[in-house]
């Protein structure tokens, strides 16, 4: 069995939000909600790095161990889902989750939180695969239909990765050994048009001798 | 010609690469002192991604570090929440055994000390005389608080251990339904609470100071040890104590209950993790007391629960138990015969609260 994985490489990610902007298309998911969203570091400074942050899936999730009515469910693919049927809107799954992945819709009075809702890998929910009740509460079902979440798929500089743990690393590792820069690459001339510029910085990186 | 011309171009590299070795050690001769004084030369320079050492300090987890994104929302800009692990190792390791330990352990110490002491009884009987001790609207207050503080512990004490207590026993559907009903009912009432324990304070606090006698009740633990009842003013220090422990802790449930209700005035994960734990903690002390409290205004005591039905004590009661205060009504002349007080509440059309079985029966 398959163990879904997203893996975000920094080196790559630009910021452009199209994954924010895919997944919340894709699943139509109500106001005020984004189930992705890019974190940027250091933003405008050289060294800055962004990453597209959602649910990790985690093995032994956070959330699945402090809801109070149990709604959490792993699929045979190591996707973390929850039954909304079940949700009663608490927010502590929120609270416990590193990666601030669970999102609540302001629905009740005094703003209070409507049924948790987040990243499901685009694997849907309990109901039947790609059932109008599926798709209602939790969005695509990607994963039944043979295609991986459109987050990923939709990455331009395919920064963001999703699929088999194995199949990812394998991909990441391959990219950390043949990484043409190390890095520094900051600026236009240094990034693309002037090689000179980055040995003479000594940022030729891992692939120098790879032409 | 070609290799004229090469050769040429290879005796002008020869006399460049000399005069370049001549410069470099002249250039090393005037700066050895320094570099001699500076001990091994300098390494060379190795480049580091400044990648590796933003993504050390994020893995390690020193702090949560945030940055920007283009999402609201509650620290949509942090990429690792560090602490959000340790609110969650406290409740489920920590508090909610802790919980299920001191209750279940109270409960059992309450039932025990029934099972040996047999509760407080009259000493000397009824006398058929009263003492007025609360008025009715300390005693509408009172049951209005405790009405809505047993609601909030069992809905609390539902979401808090339900998981473990309740989902074997009725399932995950059923108990969402009972959950959810908790969690609405708990927000609903909740601040209904606070103006309960402000009216309480407003009140009761003139009685709650410390005062004559106190140490010596605590040192008799309330007449446990030592035989002779201690002497004891209108409350003893038990009752002290706990009206400050229902203030005290009654504000930090009502103050942290509205930050947990209203997640919306820009209080963030640490804030709301630090209010769940002050919440937790303090609503389990205060259920523990409210057991204790229970017990001793029902089996534990014969005749007090008398004083927040009708508000009515028996002289004797309160000779037995509040002697000082006891006095001071004798010295007022407060005492009420009993036939005065059943045609007082007849006039009045409320019901027989007050036990009219005469006197002298009682006693003997």
């Amino acid at each position: 069995m398959a163990r879904m994985k997203f893996l975000c490489d920094a080196e790559r990610c630009i910021e452009c939000n199209a994954c924010v902007t895919a997944c919340k298309n894709e699943n139509e998911v109500p106001w005020g909600i984004n189930r992705r969203r890019v974190v940027t570091i250091n933003d405008g400074s050289p060294g800055e790095r962004s990453l597209s942050v959602a649910c990790m899936h985690c093995s032994d999730a956070p959330c699945a161990a402090v809801c109070p009515v149990d709604c959490f469910y792993t699929t045979d693919d190591g996707v973390v889902l929850h039954d909304k049927d079940i949700c009663i809107g608490c927010g502590y799954c929120f609270y416990a989750c590193p990666f601030g992945a669970p999102q609540f819709p302001t629905t009740g009075a005094f703003g209070s939180r409507g049924k948790m809702d987040k990243c499901t890998f685009c694997a849907g929910g309990p109901e039947a695969d790609n059932s109008s009740e599926e798709r209602r509460k939790y969005g695509s079902n990607r994963l039944a239909e043979g295609k991986l979440p459109l987050c990923a798929e939709m990455c331009a500089t395919r920064a963001l990765l999703a699929g088999d743990g194995d199949t990812v690393s394998n991909i990441f590792r391959e990219r950390v050994t043949w990484r043409g820069s190390s890095g520094l690459t900051w600026g236009w001339g240094v990034a693309y048009s002037k090689p000179g510029l980055r040995r003479g910085r000594g940022v030729e990186g891992k692939a120098a001798g790879k032409d | 010609m070609n290799n004229n011309k090469r050769s040429l171009t290879a005796h002008q590299d020869d006399f460049f690469s000399v005069v370049k070795a001549l410069l470099v050690i002249v250039l090393l001769l005037s700066i050895a002192p320094q570099a001699l004084a500076a001990g091994d030369a300098e390494p060379a320079a190795k480049v580091v991604n400044p990648g590796a050492e933003l993504w050390r300090e994020v893995r390690q987890r020193e702090a949560p570090v945030a940055g920007t994104t283009q999402v609201a929302g509650m620290d949509s800009g942090v990429l690792i929440n560090i602490r959000g692990e340790q609110w969650r190792t406290f409740r489920m390791q920590q508090l909610i055994p802790a919980a299920g330990a001191l209750l279940g352990g109270v409960l059992g110490i309450i039932v025990l000390f029934h099972l040996i002491k047999r509760g407080l009884r009259l000493e000397l009987g009824r006398s058929g005389n009263y003492l007025l001790r609360f008025k009715e609207i300390d005693r509408v207050l009172h049951w209005f608080v405790a009405t809505i503080f047993i609601f909030l512990a069992l809905t609390g004490l539902i979401l808090l251990t339900g998981r473990v207590v309740l989902i074997p026993m009725v399932g995950h559907d059923v108990f969402s339904v009972i959950a959810s009903a908790s969690k609405e009912g708990h927000n609903l009432f909740g601040p209904l609470f606070l103006l309960g324990v402000i009216g309480l304070f407003i009140r009761f606090v003139s009685k709650n100071f410390p005062g004559k006698g106190d140490i010596g009740w605590l040192l008799k633990a309330g007449g446990m040890f030592g035989g002779k009842h201690p002497s004891a003013g209108f409350f003893n220090a038990g009752e002290k104590i706990w009206f400050w422990l229902v203030i005290f802790i009654g504000l930090t449930l009502s103050a942290t209950g509205l930050i947990l209700e209203f997640p919306f005035f820009g209080q963030d994960r640490l804030i709301i993790e630090l209010s769940l734990v002050l919440h937790g903690v303090g609503a389990v002390l205060l259920v523990a007391g409210l057991f204790g409290h229970i017990y001793m205004g029902t089996a534990g005591m014969e005749a007090s629960l008398e004083s927040m039905t009708s508000g009515y004590v028996d002289a004797n009661w309160a000779r037995q138990h509040h002697d000082q205060w006891a006095e001071a009504c004798e010295a007022e002349g407060a005492v009420i015969a009993g036939e005065e007080l059943a045609k007082k509440q007849r006039l009045r059309g409320t019901k027989n609260r007050v036990p009219d079985r005469p006197a002298a029966e009682e006693g003997q």
